[in-house]
């Protein structure tokens, strides 16, 4: 099976933008390194052919900072089969972590909502596995 | 005297450390090195928002900070905005070998980043400075050269 393609969307102005950078990275490098990749997403925005015939019909899962949707929009645009678009806030939301750091660092609350997507990411991927 | 932001789109780039200390600068530069001066935007708002961010770089004298010499930033932003005033390239400023370096969270930053992200910025700062400095110039100009007019006479003032 191909790696999954988890795609953050970064926000610059936005710590949920950072938590979903961050989420994703840990999955990508450490708790899923042989069954998940990223890609740049700012790559994806440029529409280069190269990258778009890469994310053609890729499994991707997305994590977004705010309601704008901007990875998500951006994979399938790009060609990618999204099959989990994430909110960031909306974990932040259920960890009751409103106060998770800034847009250029994370606090301790912060850091355990990256824990928390991260597993659920984890979880996903698994259960695409057994399918 | 108009009040002048500058914008500053980063890549922020999720594949080498070049897109992380491009977003660090980026954001060191807006909270602290010149705050009030510069605004940004979410780079793929450009897809995914609408007309209003789509103007961004016709309202704002732009710079692309991008993380490799993909220069996805800039790419972008000349694509779906408009031409950009200047470029960052991360790789140029620290060496290809480090921006494409894969330690890109900030849990695995190396010792020395922030001398990194010092670097990029003050570079960022350096093009802000004369972004303004050529705004302000014109500006001096245009109103030298009104002035002259509405008098009739030459604008040196000495004369
Ligand atoms: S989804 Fe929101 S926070 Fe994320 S890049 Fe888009 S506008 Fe920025
Ligand atoms: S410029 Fe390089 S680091 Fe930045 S988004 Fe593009 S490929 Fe990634």
């Amino acid at each position: 099976m191909s790696k999954v393609v988890v795609i953050p969307c970064s926000g610059m102005g936005k710590v949920y933008g950072l938590i979903a950078r961050e989420a994703a990275l840990k999955v990508v490098r450490e708790l899923k390194k042989d069954e998940a990749e990223t890609k740049c997403l700012a790559y994806l925005v440029t529409g280069d052919e190269e990258i778009k015939n890469y994310m053609q019909g890729k499994k991707c899962i997305t994590i977004d900072g705010c309601p704008k949707m901007c990875a998500a929009k951006n994979a399938k645009e790009a060609g990618a089969e999204v099959i989990e678009e994430l909110k960031s806030i909306e974990f932040a939301k259920e960890k009751r972590a409103m106060k998770p750091g800034t847009a250029t660092n994370l606090n301790e609350e912060g850091w355990g909502v990256v824990d928390y997507i991260a597993d659920k990411i984890v979880e996903i991927i698994d259960k695409m596995e057994v399918k | 005297m108009k009040e002048t932001k500058v914008g500053i789109v980063s890549c922020s780039g999720e594949e080498c450390l070049g897109g992380t200390i491009s977003r660090l600068a980026t954001r060191k530069v807006l909270e602290k090195l010149r705050m009030g001066e510069t605004v940004t935007i979410c780079l793929p708002l450009f897809i995914a928002g609408g007309e209003e961010e789509r103007l961004f770089a016709k309202v704002f004298p732009t710079i692309a900070v991008d993380g490799c010499s993909k220069l996805c930033a800039m790419r972008a932003t000349e694509k779906y905005s408009g031409k950009v005033n200047a470029v960052i390239n991360v790789a140029e400023i620290l060496g290809e070998e480090i921006a494409l370096s894969e330690l890109v969270s900030l849990k695995e930053l190396p010792e020395n980043y922030e001398e990194m992200v010092d670097k990029v910025a003050n570079e960022i700062c350096r093009k802000i400075d004369k972004i303004i400095s050529d705004i302000l110039t014109k500006e001096a100009l245009e109103e030298l050269e009104s002035e002259g007019k509405s008098s009739g006479g030459c604008c040196c003032g000495s004369c």
